[in-house]
């Protein structure tokens, strides 16, 4: 009988050991393990749609700090957070902070990813390392670039590793700034015009060399470096690769439109919808309603001089009632739409980044000329200036026509000091502590060496 | 009862109490034992006589011989589970036939604790055991319902009054932070899944996949309490263990069971709103505050309020439920069955809300000979569930309809629902709550296979093996269609306004295979040793698929083949295992001195290869006082036992792959990459519960009054947390091992025979203390949870020396009477109310909770009364964040509550004033915050007998008719409609939080049950 007992313990155990490694190490189905992810040429791919991904992620809350923030909106929804930037009642808990602040950290480290591991990827050409770093280098620079013009002050995150970015400092805005600058002038020399010959998806869904040099006109309009940004936008505009839409509505309607220079790309028809996400633009402007344009926004949009771009919203009588003026942003549409992308820089832009540097400049007939290039394409009245003075104001103006809801107005406000003098127009609860976001209240909980901005 | 496994260890105890020499053989004596119940023969009673070693069992059909000493004898009969006889014998007698009774006192049944079982007088662990008599008149849907108020140490909430939705069980407090906090549930030997396998997120109420084990077909429920009952389930015992045993047959005719049950459903209550009058007065008063013109925004009082619906009263109903039940149960001495099938309905008081479930249950014994059985059991259950939206849900039911405004109409003239585009519509964010609960078609297919096999081999005399091989298969598939004329089927512009459908399929099972031996023996008179040796090989699965489309043609096409675009959807595919080895000894000495310890060993795959196994050893002692001769005096002392327990148990229970640093797919303008998904953490290891228990166990009065006390002290450490870190990292948290929690309690347990003549009256009370404790957080950090909470971040917190479930919040200080604005607590002085100012107001803990039953029974009648209380918990009524807000926003309806606002200089009130747009007077603070504590009936049963000799005139064994009431009176300072909810169904860290939540359903039924 023992021997039976010890047969049939033997069984059991062979049984269990056997089954050991089967039963406690599954293989991961929908993971790859961090050793893995940037070894060899198939890799390179992913994990540059990776750090596109990342970069596309804070394109809508950008455009939340830039329009919301300022006097383009009022609150017409349930959401906090919206309820919050729509009264004017910001505080260190919105959660809108916190999404923005994580999607650009998110950013930064993959890029610092591809440029601490670039160098060790096997059997990859050189030129396709640079290629990617360059690409690395410039969403690293765009991010820090959102930071600091909306936090101020921020943590410099220059590695992968967790113990060093877990308690780290702010570091001063113009030493962030001019890492940016560095940056960018580096995948300047890098990037190529095109990606592809013939392909108009590919060239703008990636940066390119005018995206590059359309980052830093921006970088030294907000710098108030007036020569500099003038001449980056004439580089772009002399490369002759994108062209003004010969309509306004296409800018609005159309994706990978011929003015487009960089824009972040969600696909039609397909899993890779921002459509019901709490922070997608379509939901949040069309489908949810939680903000609409300001009545104060409205007058003017509708203005003659902004021709065809009123068609930046819409109205719908059925919505008018209570609080809500019965107006949509249509800016955004659904990925059937065709328009769900977000533009982030497009030629109009270069125009009146041009157009205000040249009238800084004092050289205001070449602002106004730059300004009517986009009434005309606006089938709008020809403006008319002939000082710096208001050619300014009219530039202004201009940006509300051209380029409002995709992220500017609260930035263009501040660089311009007229924030304080704007908002208080506008709404009686606004506090000049609102020119800068406040520090995400999760990480002032975290990270005991942040400070809290001002007022928050 | 697992009647074979009785059946065995009665033959084994017999066989080694016979292998002694036999001596003085005078004379013979024989005769037959029978059940009194139902007359069925009973093999292996050991018979004894008194004062000797001269013993012998029952045969297979019950019979025994027995040589005696010469002259008048005493013969004890005994045998798990039922009442030991001593029967003296005189000299002439040679035939002694003996009829044996179940157990009545709760010393003699039996407790199935880990992978055996023993008379609950030899328990030295803390043990709860609930018999299916306690739960038969509930009008319950699943067996975790029916524990709440019936043990000590268990406190069970259901999360709302939907059917088949979410009930939260807690074992002597929460263990730990992120890890889940359920017990173990263990069918029949087999651990199965609960809780909600169902993909789509319903607003916070989720699916149980408990709610489809039929109750009816449960004999009795043990919970393994501390760690010497539960260690032996190790790796997963931390949360306390809860082990079922389904009903079995018995060695006797065929018994056939026909059970009969319809009642009505009705919400307890309703909450007070405002009618459109009042509502216009209020909004008027908000708009002018902010300086606008409420005429311009349409608020005109004799306009805007012409219209003035009831919401609530129109997308509810009384419910009817309905249950049906046959069984039949019966075999041979060779072959006993049960087998039962059952069918219950219910319809939720929300319109187009049912749960129907379908159920089976066949369990086998054959025993081949007293070497060899098999056993089986098979539970099966299907179940239809038609869910409708809730809780923290715009186009919700009951949640949108407490916030929609009085001043729609779900009709038109003639009668016809208003849908979207229609001009009176609501547009979002109201909608039409009646058309929200009609037009939809959520439907939730539930199947659950719980089935075992098992053998047993007596392998030599005291020496058994049992190998089990069991499966506990769930299977969801969701099949659900969103016309045009609701919110999301026609309102989303992503979706595209004509129709959503989602069809998704979810499977999770489990396979386990255990092997035990045991071994018990005797030594001399009084020594007894029982061992225990075996090993365990768990293996899980979990697949997921499911697919979207829209753009259909129009509303009579409802099914995905019909949608013009099919893009979204998805499978997913993943596997856990556990391997086991674990061993038990115990020890007894007279039956005086008792000693246990086990050990076990799990390797779990959810642990990197450094810390893949964890050890949970326990030990135990319990000491028989009123076995020593100093207690003789205390007569009225029938048992009294001291117990105390030392052990370790774990917890698992996170996601798969936790411990590697991995990257994920990322899409980028329809193309895929990698991004990164979770930070690597080699040392991710077993959470661990260090855990103390002394009780005592006490019986007196002819074992006519039980007491059972227990204190203990359980201490987690190693918690598993997702510790949130700074995004500067490029992730929002870190899987580890952060911190302590700690649980103290005090449990007490009476239950008392009050009378015992013609009139029976038992009393049953339970009551228990638990103090939850976080100890310590790795680097002393607060966690913010629940909500994000306007002003102040998030509603709740997790920080040392607070209990889990604490909420977060500024503290209200009032209205200020000149201003109307609130005023809350400035803690850090600075002049102004920010995020800092953010403090602990108050937590969702008990101070105690408990059950008191009384039961009579008075010739054919009986009555139970059931009572279940909780006290000193807060309630966070987040719902009065919408209904009384202070005009943030006016698209909400708003409470009653809100004509007391202030509304000039000099009121003194606790609601600020009304201003549009005002977010200040409406920041997260304790002013929503409210004492939770109630007084519950919950439940009263009355039932009839009809005398035999009416029945069985038609050929009936019995007829019982009944008639009970479920959640009829509640006492309670609550200002919410219910304080019995909670929104987040299941969380550990933001529980008792009121966010729309439908509240319990009263149930008043009445039954018949018929016996063949």
């Amino acid at each position: 009988m023992f021997k039976n007992i010890a047969q049939c313990l033997a069984v059991i155990g062979l049984i269990t050991i056997g089954s050991c490694s089967r039963i406690l190490e599954p293989p991961p189905v929908d993971l790859l393990v961090d050793d893995l992810v940037l070894r060899g040429p198939d890799d390179m791919e992913p994990v540059r749609l990776g750090l596109y991904n990342a970069i596309r992620s804070f394109g809508s809350t950008t455009i939340f700090a830039g329009d919301f923030t300022a006097d383009y909106i009022q609150n017409n929804g349930t959401f906090t957070d919206f309820n919050e930037l729509g009264t004017k009642n910001i505080t260190a808990a919105n959660s809108l902070a916190r999404t923005l602040w994580g999607n650009i950290y998110g950013t930064i480290y993959i890029a610092n990813f591809i440029h601490e591991n670039i160098g060790s990827v096997a059997r990859v050409s050189e030129i396709a390392k640079k290629d990617l770093l360059a690409e690395a280098k410039f969403c690293r620079a765009y991010a820090y670039f959102i930071a600091v013009h909306t936090f101020g002050d921020v943590p410099k995150v220059e590695t992968t590793d967790v113990e060093t970015n877990r308690q780290i400092a702010r570091t001063p805005k113009s030493e962030i700034l001019e890492w940016v600058r560095q940056d960018l002038e580096e995948a300047l020399g890098i990037l190529p015009l095109r990606w592809d010959a013939d392909n108009a998806s590919i060239n703008k869904q990636f940066a390119t060399k005018n995206a590059v040099r359309a980052a830093l006109a921006r970088y030294h309009l907000y710098q108030g470096e007036w020569a500099l940004a003038e001449s980056y936008a004439d580089s772009i505009i002399a490369s002759r690769v994108q062209s003004l839409d010969s309509s306004y509505v296409t800018v609005i309607s159309t994706e990978f439109d011929s003015e487009t220079i960089f824009e972040l790309a969600y696909a039609n028809s397909s899993s890779d919808d921002p459509g019901t996400s709490s922070t997608g633009l379509n939901n949040i402007l069309v489908g949810r309603r939680e903000v609409i344009p300001s009545n104060n926004y409205v007058q003017q949009i509708i203005h003659n001089n902004a021709g065809t771009r009123r068609a930046t919203i819409s109205f719908n009588p059925n919505n008018q009632g209570g609080r809500d003026n019965g107006w949509t942003v249509t800016k955004y549409g659904t990925p059937d739409e065709g328009n769900n992308n977000i533009t982030v820089f497009r030629l109009a832009e270069i125009y009146l980044i041009r157009a205000e540097a040249r009238a800084n400049l004092g050289k205001v007939a070449g602002a106004l000329e730059d300004v009517n290039v986009l009434r005309k394409r606006a089938k709008a009245p020809m403006a008319n200036f002939t000082t710096q003075a208001v050619a300014l104001n009219v530039i202004e103006t201009e940006r509300l026509y051209e380029l409002s809801f995709e992220g500017h107005r609260w930035y263009d406000l501040k660089r311009t000091n007229r924030l304080d003098a704007v908002m208080n127009a506008f709404s009686p609860n606004w506090e000049s502590k609102y020119n800068l976001w406040p520090i995400p209240v999760t990480e002032m909980q975290t990270n005991k060496l942040l400070t809290q901005n001002n007022g928050y | 009862m697992n009647k074979n496994l009785i059946l065995f260890l009665g033959i084994l105890s017999l066989t080694f109490l016979f292998s002694r020499e036999l001596s003085a053989q005078n004379r013979s004596i024989s005769g037959k034992v029978t059940l009194a119940t139902d007359g069925s023969t009973l093999p292996g009673v050991s018979i004894l006589v008194k004062g000797t070693n001269i013993g012998t069992t029952t045969d297979l059909e019950g019979n025994y011989t027995l040589q005696v000493p010469s002259g008048s004898n005493v013969l004890i009969f005994s045998f798990v589970g039922l009442e030991t006889q001593e029967i003296t014998v005189g000299s002439g007698r040679s035939v002694v036939n003996v009829i044996m009774e179940e157990g009545q006192t709760e010393l003699t049944q039996v407790v199935i604790t880990g992978y055996h079982e023993l008379q609950r007088r030899d328990v030295i662990g803390s043990i709860s055991s609930i018999k299916s008599e306690r739960f038969k008149d509930l009008p319950v849907t699943g067996f975790d319902q029916a524990l709440q108020g019936q043990a000590a140490g268990v406190q069970v909430s259901q999360s709302s009054g939907t059917p088949g939705g979410g009930i939260a069980i807690r074992i002597r407090g929460n263990t730990s932070i992120s890890a889940s906090n359920r017990p173990l549930f263990i069918v029949d030997g087999t651990p199965v899944f609960d809780g909600n396998i169902t993909a789509r997120d319903f607003g916070g109420q989720n699916d149980n996949s408990l709610a489809v084990v039929n109750p009816n077909d449960i004999e009795n429920i043990e919970v393994l309490k501390d760690a010497s009952a539960k260690a032996i389930y190790g790796s997963r015992g931390a949360n306390g263990v809860v082990v079922i045993t389904t009903k079995r047959g018995r060695n006797n005719k065929t018994t056939v069971t026909a059970d009969v049950q319809r009642g009505i459903v009705e919400l307890v209550g309703r909450p007070k709103l405002m009618n459109s009058s009042q509502l216009v007065e209020l909004q008027r008063e908000a708009v002018l505050a902010a300086g606008q013109n409420p005429d311009e925004l349409g608020l005109i009082p004799g306009v805007t309020d012409l219209v003035d619906t009831d919401w609530i009263s129109e997308v509810l109903r009384r419910g009817i439920l309905q249950q049906y039940q046959l069984t039949a149960s019966g075999g041979t001495e060779k072959t006993r069955f049960y087998f039962s099938g059952g069918l219950r309905d219910e319809e939720g008081v929300q319109l187009n809300n049912r749960f129907t479930r379908y159920t089976g249950a066949l369990n086998l014994d054959h025993t081949v000979n007293h070497r060899l059985k098999f056993g089986s059991n098979v539970n099966i259950s299907f179940s239809q569930n038609d869910r409708v939206k809730g809780d923290n849900f715009l186009d919700g039911v009951y949640s949108g309809a407490i916030k929609s405004l009085p001043y729609y109409s779900p009709y038109d003239e003639f009668g016809r629902i208003y849908v979207p585009n229609d001009p009176n519509y609501a547009e979002f964010p109201n909608f039409n709550p009646v058309g929200q609960a009609l037009f939809p078609r959520f439907r939730t297919y539930g199947l659950k296979i719980i089935g075992g096999l098992n053998v047993d081999i007596l392998l030599a005399k005291d020496l058994k093996f049992r190998s089990r091989a069991s499966i506990d298969y769930n299977n969801s598939e969701e099949d659900q269609y969103e016309p045009s004329t609701t919110a999301i089927g026609g309102y989303l512009p992503s979706v595209g306004g004509k129709g959503y459908g989602v069809y998704s399929t979810t499977t999770r099972y489990t396979l386990t295979n255990s092997n035990v031996l045991t071994y018990f023996k005797n030594f001399g008179e009084s020594h007894n040793l029982n061992l225990l040796l075996g090993n365990e090989i768990l293996h899980s699965q979990g697949r997921e698929s499911w697919v979207s489309g829209r753009m259909f043609p129009n509303n009579q096409f409802t099914y995905i083949n019909s949608a013009g675009v099919v893009d979204q959807g998805g499978s997913f595919y993943g596997q856990s295992g556990l391997v086991s080895f674990f061993g038990e000894v115990k020890y007894d000495y007279q039956d005086k001195y008792l000693l246990g310890a086990t050990m076990r060993a799990d390797g779990s795959s959810r642990f990197g290869k450094n810390r893949r196994f964890g050890y949970f050893p326990s030990f135990s002692l319990g000491w028989r006082l009123s076995e020593e001769a100093f207690m003789d005096n205390f007569h009225q002392l029938d048992d009294l036992k001291l117990r105390a327990s030392y052990g370790f148990t774990g917890n698992e229970r996170i996601g798969n792959f936790q411990y590697l640093g991995t990257w994920a797919s990322a899409v980028y303008n329809g193309n895929t990459g990698v991004g990164p998904a979770r930070l690597p953490n080699a040392n991710l290891q077993w959470e661990r519960t260090n855990e103390i228990n002394i009780g005592v166990d006490a019986s007196l009065f002819d074992n006519r009054v039980q007491i059972t006390a227990d204190v203990y002290r359980n201490l987690t450490d190693k918690l598993l947390y997702s510790e949130p870190i700074p995004l500067t990292t490029g992730y929002g948290n870190i899987q580890g091992n952060i911190g302590k929690v700690s649980n103290k309690g005090i449990e007490f347990s009476i239950t008392s025979q009050n009378t015992n003549g013609e009139l029976k009256w038992t009393t049953e009370f339970n009551i228990t203390r638990n103090i939850n404790r976080v100890e310590m957080l790795a680097n002393g950090d607060t966690l913010y949870r629940g909500y994000t909470a306007s002003g102040v971040g998030a509603t709740n917190a997790i920080l040392a020396g607070q209990p889990l479930g604490t909420f977060w919040g500024l503290k209200y200080l009032g209205v200020d009477p000149a201003t109307g604005d609130a005023i809350y607590e400035d803690i850090n002085g600075d002049g102004r109310i920010s995020t800092e100012d953010g403090q602990v107001i108050g937590n969702a803990q008990p101070d105690f909770y408990g059950g008191l039953t009384n039961r009579f029974s008075f010739k054919g009648f009986d009555l139970s009364v059931f009572f279940h209380f909780m006290y000193g918990n807060s309630v966070l009524n987040l719902t009065n964040g919408g209904l009384v807000n202070a005009g943030e926003e006016i698209e909400t309806n708003q409470s009653v509550i809100a004509l007391r606002r202030w509304r000039k200089e000099g009121d003194v009130t606790d609601v600020p004033r009304y201003e549009l747009g005002n977010t200040f007077n409406n920041y997260h603070s304790s002013r929503f915050l409210e004492d939770g504590s109630f007084l519950r009936l919950k439940n009263v049963a009355l039932g009839y007998n009809l005398p035999s000799r009416w029945v069985e005139k038609i050929k009936l064994q019995s007829l019982r008719l009944f008639v009970s009431g479920s959640n009829l009176w509640t006492l309670t300072r609550y200002s919410g409609v219910d304080p019995e909810v909670s929104t987040l169904d299941g969380s550990t860290a933001a529980q008792g939080i009121d966010f729309y939540t439908l509240p319990q359903v009263k149930t008043i039924q009445g039954g018949i049950t018929l016996t063949f």
